[in-house]
């Protein structure tokens, strides 16, 4: 599996997510900057002050040698300071928040997967019953109604309705309590992201499955007299989620987004929280930074599922 | 005569689709005898794939056998739950299909797809099993057979998939082998081997072979005894010999005319049956081929034809016959084979238009 | 109706004809959608969403920036006030039909724009190939590669506040699907032999990319274009929440949720109506969609 051909691919796929996060940056970072305000400038900052601390944080050089020195940094690992904390060192809070948002995201993932696949095999295997409707209804509900909706009317049920179940620990308005949250504090933000992104891999799955059941080797399949339960798992599921997997990449990706909502609304402290506010308060290097990692991650999700392919199916090789 | 090992009694078989309901199969019985070749002819639509699959069970919706017996080793197999009805499968009768490539599961191995039917139904010990797969492949004539039991179909040749698949049915040494069209995907040479193959093994391991075909050369090759079917029905059985050379059905014998000669003359025109199958949900009164049939006569309006033995080991659903034919109605030297050109009988209310006056009603027609 | 056979066979037996009537694609595709009672369920109430915007245009119990003397804030539903008060003490009746006109206006507006560029570049991709085809992919996947809402966002503020640029920030991040289709439609429909013969013709190319390529593409494009709308909707409706879409005091669905969450133990209507309207609202065009691309796209089988 792990050929010549499979190495230099990975290979390329490094040097493209390289160049991209480059081409990301730098549009961000010159985007970014001009923005009107800095984030220093206020009512007892101005004048010969702000140009001192201006100075200071080589806010005054032309934005291309800033983005030059950033850059030049970045490659060091040190991707600069905050101007909103002064000072305040970004790569260790990036990293931090990564973590918090990866484990949020991870967990939607798992959700959305887990529920999406599940839902939509039923549904196939049960096409036009009452099971496959209701199953497609929820999937479309999924993705059609606003994930705030959905966190109002958690919060509400979990704070007001039912305090007790949950020790208080879920109160209002804000639910995270520490850096990393309990799986309590975690599981209602997961739930209602993975839920949202699961409609689309219910749907996905549902039909991957319809149409590799049509197929001729199933009726091989059958043929040979073989269990159904064999069949459907052994040779459909196996042929469906193929497609499934295509969509991984932009699952990420929407997850991602969901996430930058659900971390803003439920005040959990991760990157998409962190992004909202800098980019409210010019500070500028830290949205950047933000970007920056968010596209990494998605450049490194694409890459795993791709070669994720060649292991679920044989005919690809690269 | 040994009791047969699969006796087809009056089977009907009909789809329940939102446009009617489609009588694919009505009334088929015959029958095949153990280590027995037998081959079932006609054209697309005409019931034989639909007749194969009931014998499996593998009609799915909206299809449902609606009628008859399906006797094999003493068992009616409509009576069988699933259960049983598994377990017959891919152990006692197999089936294969006609496109090797789709037939095949693309991510699972060969060998793999070939072991799947024995470790499924346990009559090969497993300790056997692998050693079998390689035997088999060999049996079937596909090279280096070690090394291909690791590969995906898409690494094999069109040919040597029908063989693997011919393989995958062998594996748990059947009574019977129902091959649907295996060599109609195929390149005719490749499709020679695979017919000189299910011969070879034909008499190696004394399987009964049902194969489907539209193609009469097919069967010339391979069978002993044919079976023709028109839109869902029998219409003429009997041995290869007398089918090809005394046919007497006037569809037989119009397929077999049909059959492009090389030895025909240059400027003889390409014969053909004029019209086309009837609808399957809206079927016309008395004999189903009359609409096409040169030779009928008034009772093939109204009265559908039984099938019965007009000689020895050969059966045929006709009010004429081609016996009568050539006697009375000079199907010996005929040229317009036009339904009702022989026998000078059309049905009540209608004019024979002359050429002038076809065509104008062609343009008429198409104009709606 | 039209049969194959010759007509010498349609009196010969009191039988059906042979074959069936061919029907065109596009009254097959309208007479299954007619069939589809969600769809038109979904289409019936999206017209009166339309019309309750138009009427918005005109008229609406109160206005819906005004914050009414002597009215409480935080009113339930009650005979001045149907939706009830916000908490400035803004009429929500008001406020929310003048989020409807928001909310369509940004989802067909951007669905137009996503339209317009996703056609022209596909087209342009498909049709040409080469390097220029090259340079568009490369381009089209680097756009998948961010987050959308990132750069809904970072280019909305960039842009700056205001109805048009929020339909221009969001098309940002939808439009590469559209092009991708539009390409694929292209790359295949350009094999065909019609194209061989008009080009052997003289026609010129943009001829043949909007006289031929576009109209037999047309089904899937709409269907996409359906689609387009919830997202944009929905996007709208997420960055009003978070503070970053409509300005104030223009009231979007998505700033009245957003107020709303903050009111919730106080009043829950405030957040149940824009709730209720988003959710019915983007439901019915993704039924009307999936009604749209059942009906009409042609590999779909019953």
């Amino acid at each position: 599996m792990l050929t010549r051909g499979t190495l230099i691919y990975i290979a390329q796929r490094l040097a493209l997510i390289v160049f991209t996060l480059i081409a990301v940056s730098f549009l961000v970072f010159v985007t970014v900057h001009t923005l009107p305000g800095n984030a220093f400038e206020s009512d007892r900052v101005h004048g010969r002050a702000l140009q001192l601390l201006l100075h200071e944080y080589g806010l005054d050089q032309p934005v291309l040698v800033q983005y030059w020195n950033f850059l030049l940094n970045a490659l060091h690992g040190n991707l600069g300071v905050s101007f909103q904390i002064r000072g305040l060192p970004i790569t260790p809070l990036v990293m931090r928040e990564l973590s918090v948002s990866a484990e949020l995201g991870g967990t939607a993932l798992l959700i959305t997967i887990g529920l999406g696949t599940t839902f939509g095999v039923i549904a196939a295997m049960r096409q036009n019953s009452w099971v496959d409707y209701t199953l497609t209804s929820i999937a479309v509900v999924g993705y059609s109604v606003p994930s705030f909706v959905f966190a109002g009317l958690g919060v509400l049920i979990f704070s007001y309705f039912l305090p007790s179940v949950t020790n208080g620990v879920i109160s209002y308005p804000a639910i995270w309590t520490g850096t990393y949250g309990t799986l309590v504090e975690l599981s209602l933000p997961a739930i209602i992201l993975g839920f949202y992104t699961s409609g689309q891999v219910t749907r996905i799955t549902r039909a991957a499955m319809l149409e590799v059941l049509q197929q001729d080797y199933i009726r091989t399949a059958r043929a040979k007299g073989l269990k159904t339960r064999v069949v459907t798992i052994r040779h459909a599921l196996r042929n469906a989620l193929i497609p499934v997997i295509s969509i991984l990449g932009p699952l990420v990706i929407s997850i991602i987004t969901g996430s930058v909502i659900i971390e803003n609304i439920f005040g959990i402290p991760g990157l998409g929280k962190e992004f909202v506010e800098s980019i409210l308060a010019a500070d500028y290097n830290v949205t950047v930074a933000v970007f920056t990692v968010y596209a990494l991650l998605i450049g490194i999700a694409n890459l795993i599922v791709d070669l994720l392919y060649t292991v679920v199916d044989p005919r690809i090789r690269y | 005569m040994t009791d047969p090992i699969l006796d087809v009694r009056n089977l009907s078989t009909h789809f329940f689709t939102d446009d009617g309901e489609v009588k694919a199969v009505r009334g088929v019985s015959f029958h095949v005898q153990p280590g027995e070749t037998v081959g079932i002819v006609g054209e697309s639509g005409c019931g034989k794939s639909v007749t194969a699959m009931s014998v499996l069970g593998l009609v799915q919706r909206p299809g449902k056998v609606v009628n008859g017996e399906i006797m094999f080793k003493g068992r009616d197999l409509l009576k069988l739950n699933k259960e049983e009805l598994r377990n017959i499968r891919g152990r006692d009768i197999a089936m294969i299909f006609q496109d090797p490539l789709s037939s095949m599961n693309p991510v699972l191995r060969v060998g793999y797809q070939i072991e799947e039917a024995m470790h499924a139904h346990n009559k090969i010990a497993d300790a056997q099993i692998d050693a079998r797969t390689i035997d088999l492949l060999k049996q079937v004539r596909v090279s280096d057979p070690e090394r291909r039991v690791k590969d995906y179909p898409h690494q094999f040749s069109g040919g040597m998939r029908q063989r693997a698949m011919i393989a995958m049915g062998l594996s748990n040494k059947p009574d019977l082998l129902i091959a649907d069209e295996p060599t109609t995907a195929l390149d005719v040479t490749v499709q020679a081997q695979i017919l000189e193959l299910l011969r070879d093994l034909n008499e190696q391991t004394g399987a009964a072979i049902v194969l489907i075909t539209h193609n009469l050369g097919v069967v010339a090759g391979l069978c002993k005894r044919v079976i023709v079917m028109y839109a869902g029905e029998i219409v003429e059985e009997g041995t290869v010999e007398q089918i090809f050379e005394s046919p007497q059905h006037p569809y037989t014998w119009s397929l077999l005319r049909s059959v492009p000669r090389i030895d025909a003359s240059r400027r003889a025109r390409l014969l053909s049956i004029e019209g086309l199958p009837p609808d399957l949900i809206d079927l016309p009164a008395g004999c189903k081929f009359n609409p096409r049939c040169p030779f009928r006569i008034e009772r093939c309006f109204s009265e559908a034809p039984l099938i019965e033995q007009v000689a020895p080991m050969q059966l045929a659903a006709c009010w004429v016959t081609m016996e009568k034919a050539y006697a009375e109605m000079g199907a010996g030297d005929i040229t317009d084979t036009s339904p009702g050109a022989a026998s000078g009988v059309h049905p009540k209310g209608r004019q024979v238009l002359p050429e002038a006056e076809v065509t104008a009603t062609v343009a008429e027609s198409v104009g709606d | 109706m039209a049969t194959i056979a010759t007509p010498v066979f349609e009196q010969e037996y009191a039988g059906g004809t042979v074959a069936r009537a061919q029907v065109g694609l596009w009254r097959d595709g309208f007479r299954r959608l007619r069939r589809n009672r969600l769809a038109l369920a979904a289409l019936v109430y999206l017209i009166l969403l339309f019309l309750v915007a138009i009427v918005a245009i005109f008229w609406t119990p109160y206005n819906p920036a005004t914050i009414l003397p002597n009215t409480l804030t935080y009113l339930g539903p009650s005979a001045g006030h149907p939706l009830g008060t916000d908490d400035l003490g803004r009429d929500l009746l008001s406020r929310m039909m003048q989020g409807a006109q928001i909310s369509l206006i940004v989802g067909l507006g951007t669905s137009l724009v996503v339209l317009t560029i996703g056609v022209v570049v596909g087209l342009i991709a498909g049709y040409f190939r080469g390097w220029v085809d090259t340079v568009i992919s490369v381009f089209i996947n680097i756009f998948y590669g961010i987050p959308g809402i990132l750069v809904a966002i970072v280019l909305y503020l960039v842009l700056g506040r205001g109805l048009g640029n929020i339909m221009l920030a969001i098309s940002a991040t939808v439009w590469m699907d559209m092009a991708r289709l539009v390409r694929g439609q292209a790359f295949s429909i350009r094999e065909r032999e019609f194209i061989e013969a008009a080009r052997a013709s003289g026609a010129k190319s943009g001829k043949i990319l909007f006289g031929h390529i576009l109209p037999n593409s047309l089904g899937p494009i709409i269907v996409q274009a359906t689609f387009v709308i919830p997202i944009a909707i929905l996007t709208e409706a997420f960055l009003s929440y978070l503070g970053l879409g409509i300005p104030s005091p223009l009231a979007s669905w998505g700033s009245i949720a957003s107020e709303g969450y903050a009111a919730l133990p106080l009043e829950p209507y405030m957040m149940l109506w824009p709730a209720i309207a988003l959710s019915v609202t983007l439901l019915a065009f993704n039924f009307l969609g999936d009604g749209l691309r059942d009906a009409f796209d042609p590999r779909q089988r019953r």
